[in-house]
């Protein structure tokens, strides 16, 4: 399995710089214009010097290269500098910098990390906690009430579009209401039960309404897993044994149902990071998600770049886990 | 016969009909009459064979006496109680007594435990054994089944199938049964494990006193391990006689066909010999025929068949027949 | 209507103001700002558009102001310089600003006349891609005479002589925190990019790129009753509608900047009664521009160039003044405008002494007169009804930026004019690449491959001089000068460049304005520009806000130091 795991890891580097060129290709063919979003007052003298000073237009080896540079060597240096370790000189680094914002790419990403990981990741958990519970029990109890329930719970969770839930809790939770804030304070600093609970309050409705969707899905996978795992002779033969109905649901029908959807659940942890770009706009909880499409608005290509590419290493570095995981709970899978 | 006049499991009147939902509300809207009413008798220590064609409901009638599936309708005795009413609990108590084997060995085992935690996890449910205990359980019951005591930490898919079911026999030793029900437990085997597998029941049922419920759809083989046969035809069953009766002389005409079907090792014989091809499909069990089921394919019909069910009715003694012309 | 509506506000600004003139520094607590574009950066020499400067308007001070009413009013100088009180001078090739000498940083450092030259090196040096460099055109090199006094010199004469150091686009910045980050080493002082230090009313407590700026009040801000707020917290990103909500329905924030909703989604906001909401008009126009030159694709290079000869029917006035007739503004206004806009017959509709009167008879749509008009000039429909004339007919490629209310007006214009039997075709494009000077892109408003093409423009201030520059011969875009250049139409006249070399000559505040109506009405009458929408500037104000007016011609927060919390 550690062999295996290294492998992959090693084949995944030429991969992904291969990713990172297509990318930079992309982005380079790509209509749009750093200076698209300035005012029509300012002259296009006075743009083209701006462009020249951002860099747009430098030959794309160059461009490519000095991303390259910056994503795998000035970035690393600069960090390892923070931590005091030291290695060459650090005014020589050119690192990536945003056109928007004239400021490292890296320092903004990492700014929005806290709530993408409190917004998102945590309506990712919490809809995992709603959809384990409800798949097991719908396919345990196929067709009864709690089912069709479930499955029209799910069909709108999974069909309505968040723009169109997010918005709705906003009229009726802060409008209506008004019990919960309907723009997220990134600021907000938590260090006491007050702070604790204004931070509750804010996360509550993106939460949710990522959280609604987020379960939808991983409940219908839950169930049809299930389902299948139900009719399975080796059930059966627990039942035959005379083992409670608990443990022949739990046990073994759960665990052998869990291996496919655990999967599942680990290939999708990089839409976390990716955010969620619609709720993330209708609550302003500015997480990555909206980090990145401001930056395809305003054609910041460093900032689009760096962060399309790191959802690229985040994907390939989870469908690598997904893979481990799975080999761990499937016996049947053997890597070597 | 001395030693099978004891009734260990009987049948009255079992049916199971598993429900047809249509639409988008998943309305019932009729049943599959898997088994449609069984009325047998199965001895202690006796092996009762079981055929019938593909689909004719042999399987469900197999789980239905282990009350895997919930009982439409009749009753079930096993030792004088009633298996199809009792509670959970109470079942729980009794499921050691009454065990299965499976026609698939892949499938009947789950994939995620290791043979030992398969073979011991009943033992947990159900006796109070140490873990040494249990341990050295394990290790007896692939003693008995010819499998090397160092398997009991791999996994099934590890196995050849005739290892698989194998383990699936030790499995349904572990908490010592009386009853256990072989669902085609050779089907999914090479020829050449086949004899081995069944010769290993035979072994086992000698040594512990075991009684067998046998299903199979092949005829010979069963006439190599059981003592009685039932012969089953959509949901029911048509014929039920000592192996020898019923082999020399079948009485219903299903039966005559199906045995006619058995070719004879005798060439000579196997020529002379006439064939009786069956016409048509078995109906659906969802919708079967009325009168006699087997009146659409039977040749030798008369009206009254389409009318009236024949009752399964003992025609020499211990020789039971449902067919109208049947003397 | 609006006007009154505008005006009304306006008073009871004035009358809160004098109620609660009183208030000292901090004293209400926090104000709660939502931008639906977030923050990007706190340099505006650095910025990437509105919002950026707006932002950093609460932080950096110019030497003057744009007061809402249009006129100048002193920040850091004492005065504003004049011919008539000498600090203009004579031949208007120089300016000379007094500076306060009580101003001082907000670290506590004094403000001197050395700062306001770095200022203008900063913006002027070549490498840094500075985006007011438009601001000091012309600026041949700025001394200081004093510690408070600084001279502004030009290479030639400047009639209007304000646009170094006056609105927020051209801020001072401190020398102290930017002088290792001229040039090309700019962009990288995030530090002073993201926290400038400045003599304004507030300072940055925290600011998160893209996302949100907190400020709080200047310890050491000029007045010391000012500002009433003691932190502000200008929050970005969502939508216009979602902004607006957040003020007049739900109450979270007091003020929304950039108000484009549509009206009856504003209406059913309002009905919350939390909140107003304030406009003004600015010289934001939504025009159509005419394309003059033939955009026919087979002229390969010459496409869409003088070279390349007139339009098969464009460069019939008659046809320009048809399209113009046949469209009912009113219509355009109140499907997509709202509040947002009024009818206009100008591309020069503002300030009031510059906005001329002689074209407004556009103002009624005139189908009948279209059509005669056409007919006149040998336009006759066709079979299919599209009128022709020597088989060319008048059938119309209209593009636009991608937008919802850019393609509803385009819907209704092309409804309009095929009432007067013209065809058209519409086309939108994204507006990044529209507007955006990719050189190897056909879709540039400047390369115009189309007939007609419709945008806003506007003029930074009030000075129009520059603004009216833009339909001179040498302003036409062509590969000569790699398309840069902003007359659009390819309109050239010698009588209109008369005019604006004139008007860079002439110092009278009267005698500029009539030139610059004169150069409106040659366009208007020409039909080279169609105007259409007199755009306004929108914002929503809480009712808890005193004493906030909408300025279109500074920052909307150039004066949020006077904003206060009412009750
Ligand atoms: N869970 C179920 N739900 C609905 N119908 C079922 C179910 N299980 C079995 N049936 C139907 O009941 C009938 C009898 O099935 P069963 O499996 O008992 O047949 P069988 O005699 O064992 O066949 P085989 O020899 O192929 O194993 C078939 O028509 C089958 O389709
Ligand atoms: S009852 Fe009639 S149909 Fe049924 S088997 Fe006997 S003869 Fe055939
Ligand atoms: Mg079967």
């Amino acid at each position: 399995m550690l062999n295996y795991t290294l492998r992959r890891l090693l084949f995944a580097i030429p991969t992904l710089l291969v990713i990172s060129f297509i990318i930079f290709v992309i982005l380079d063919l790509a209509p749009g214009d750093p200076t698209g979003q300035l005012p029509l007052t300012i002259p296009a003298e006075v743009r083209a010097k701006i462009r020249e000073s951002l860099g747009v237009g430098e030959p794309i080896h160059i461009a490519y290269f000095k991303w390259v540079r910056g994503f795998f060597v000035y970035e690393p240096l600069y960090w390892l500098d923070q931590i005091g370790i030291t290695i060459g000189d650090p005014s020589e680094r050119a690192r990536i910098i945003s056109y928007a914002t004239r400021g490292p790419v890296f320092d903004l990403i990492l700014e929005r990390i806290p709530q993408t990981l409190w917004v998102v990741g945590l309506s990712y958990v919490f809809g995992i906690l709603i959809a384990l519970p409800i798949g097991v029990i719908s396919a345990y109890k196929q067709y009864s009430w709690f089912d069709q329930l479930g499955t029209f719970i799910s069909m709108v969770g999974f069909s309505v579009p968040t723009f169109f839930t997010g918005l709705l809790m906003i009229v009726i939770f802060s409008v209506q209401l008004g019990w919960f804030p309907s723009v997220y304070d990134t600021t907000l600093d938590v260090n006491s039960w007050d702070t604790f609970i204004l931070q509750v309050k804010q996360m509550v409705m993106p939460v949710a309404v990522l959280a609604l969707y987020n379960a939808s899905q991983i409940s219908r996978f839950m169930r049809a897993s299930m389902l299948d795992n139900l009719t399975q002779d080796y059930v059966r033969t627990a039942r035959a044994k005379g083992m409670s109905e608990k443990v022949v649901v739990l046990t073994h029908v759960l665990r052998n149902s869990l291996i496919p959807v655990v999967t599942v659940i680990a290939l999708g942890v990089p839409t976390i990071f990716s955010g969620a770009i619609i709720t993330e706009q209708i609550f302003r909880v500015n997480g990555l998600g909206q980090l990145l499409i401001i930056g395809i608005q305003g054609s910041d290509f460093p900032l689009v770049q760096t962060l399309t590419f790191i959802f690229a290493i985040l994907i390939v570095l989870f469908n690598l886990i997904a893979d481990v995981i799975y080999g761990i709970l499937d016996p049947r899978i053997r890597y070597d | 016969m001395t030693k099978h006049d004891q009734v260990l499991v009987k049948a009255q009147n079992v049916k199971v009909h598993f429900p047809i939902h249509k639409g988008i509300l998943r309305r019932q809207v009729g049943s599959v009459k898997a088994v449609d009413g069984l009325n047998f008798e199965i001895r202690k220590g006796e092996t009762l064979g079981l055929v019938g064609e593909s689909g004719c409901g042999k399987s469900t009638a197999g789980r239905a006496m282990l009350r895997l599936y919930e009982l439409t309708e009749g009753q079930l005795d096993f030792e004088g109680v009633d298996i199809a009413s009792l509670d959970p609990k109470a079942l729980r108590e009794i499921r050691p007594r009454m065990q299965m084997i499976f026609q698939d060995p892949q499938a009947c085992l789950n994939p995620r435990m290791t043979v030992g935690s398969i073979i011991a996890e009943p033992l947990d449910e159900h006796t109070n054994l140490s873990t040494e205990e249990k341990r050295e359980k394990v290790k007896s019951l692939l003693d008995a089944v010819g499998m090397n005591r160092d398997f009991v930490n791999r996994y099934p898919h590890e196995f050849s199938g005739g290892q698989r079911q194998r383990i699936g026999i030790a499995r349904a030793l572990a908490l010592d049964p009386d009853f256990i029900v072989c669902d085609e437990p050779i089907a999914a085997l090479d020829v050449s494990i086949q004899a081995q597998v069944v010769n290993l029941l035979q072994d086992i049922q000698e040594r512990m006193g075991l009684t067998y419920l046998f299903i199979s759809h092949d005829l010979s083989m069963v006439r190599h391990i059981a003592d009685r046969v039932a012969v089953m035809y959509l949901g029911k069953i048509v014929e039920l006689a000592d192996k020898r009766d019923l082999y020399k002389t079948p009485k219903h005409p299903y039966t005559q066909a199906l045995l006619s079907a058995v070719p004879v090792p005798n060439p000579e014989v196997e020529a002379k010999r006439e064939h009786i091809v069956l016409q048509g499909d078995v109906p659906s069990p969802a919708n079967p025929p009325k009168g006699c089921n087997f009146c659409t394919r039977c040749p030798v019909a008369i009206d009254r068949c389409r009318v009236e069910e024949p009752e399964l009715r003992e025609l020499n003694k211990g020789q039971f027949v449902a067919c109208h012309l049947a003397e | 209507m609006r006007k009154l509506k505008t005006l009304i506000m306006a008073t009871a600004a004035a009358s809160t103001f004098a109620t609660v003139a009183l208030a000292e520094r901090g004293s209400d607590g926090n104000l709660n700002v939502a931008y639906w574009q977030a923050v990007s950066i706190l340099n505006p020499y650095l910025s990437g558009g509105t919002k950026d400067i707006e932002a950093s308007s609460l932080i950096l001070d110019p030497l003057a102001n744009y007061r809402p009413d249009g006129s100048m009013e002193p920040a850091l100088a004492t005065e504003i310089p004049t011919i008539e009180n000498g600090g203009v001078s004579e031949d208007l090739t120089s300016i000379t600003w007094k500076l306060r000498d009580d101003v001082v940083w907000s670290d506590g450092t004094p403000f001197t006349a050395a700062d306001v030259v770095f200022s203008a090196n900063y913006c002027l040096d070549p490498e840094g891609g500075c985006n007011a460099a438009s601001n000091f055109a012309d600026v041949e090199s700025v001394e200081a005479l004093d510690d408070h006094t600084v001279k502004i010199n030009f290479s030639v004469a400047k009639p209007f002589p304000y646009g170094p150091f006056v609105g927020a686009t051209a801020p001072v910045i401190q020398e102290a925190q930017f002088k290792e980050c001229m040039g090309a080493k700019a962009p990288e002082c995030t530090e002073a990019n993201f926290g400038p230090i400045g003599t304004g009313p507030f300072v940055v407590d925290e600011f998160r790129a893209n996302d949100v700026v907190t400020y709080k009040a200047n310890e050491n801000y000029r007045d010391p009753a000012q500002p009433a707020f003691a932190t502000v917290t200008l929050k970005g990103g969502g939508d216009s509608a979602a902004t607006t909500r957040s003020v007049l329905e739900t109450g979270e924030f007091d003020y929304a900047w950039n108000v484009q909703v549509e009206p009856e989604v504003l209406d059913q906001m309002m009905a919350a009664g939390k909140g107003e909401i304030i406009s003004a008009f600015g010289t934001s126009v939504e025009r159509l521009m005419v394309q003059l030159t033939n955009p026919d694709p087979s002229l390969g290079d010459k496409r869409a160039t003088v070279e390349g000869g007139p339009h098969p029917f464009l460069s019939d006035i008659n046809v320009r003044k048809a399209l113009s007739m046949a469209i009912d503004r009113d219509i355009l206004v109140e499907v997509g405008y709202g509040p947002n806009g009024q009818v206009t017959c100008n591309v020069l509709p503002a300030p009031e002494i510059y906005a001329s009167t002689a074209n407004d008879a556009c103002k009624t749509q005139d189908v009948e007169g279209a059509k005669a008009l056409l007919d006149e000039a040998g336009w006759l429909p066709g079979p299919d009804g599209v009128r022709e004339k020597d088989g060319v007919r008048l059938s119309i490629l209209y593009q636009t930026s991608t937008n919802s209310v850019r393609q509803g007006t385009q819907a209704l214009i092309k409804q309009m004019w095929q009432e007067i039997g013209v065809e058209t075709e519409l086309r939108n494009i994204d507006a990044g690449v529209f507007f955006g000077g990719d050189q190897s892109s056909p879709d540039t408003f400047q390369k115009f491959f189309a007939d007609i093409e419709m945008y806003t423009n506007n003029f930074d201030g009030t000075d129009p001089e520059a603004y009216m520059g833009n339909w001179v011969c040498s302003e036409i875009p062509s590969p000569k000068n790699q398309w840069i250049g902003n007359n659009m139409p390819r309109f050239c006249s010698e009588e209109y460049d008369a005019l604006s070399a004139e008007m860079g000559q002439t110092a009278s505040i009267e005698k500029r304005s009539a030139l610059a109506k004169k150069m409106n009405d040659m366009l208007m009458q020409e039909y080279v520009i169609i105007p259409l929408i007199h755009r306004g500037r929108v914002s929503a104000a809480s009712n808890t806000l005193g004493n906030v007016v909408l300025n279109p011609w500074d920052s909307e927060l150039a004066f949020a130091e006077e904003w206060t919390r009412v009750e």
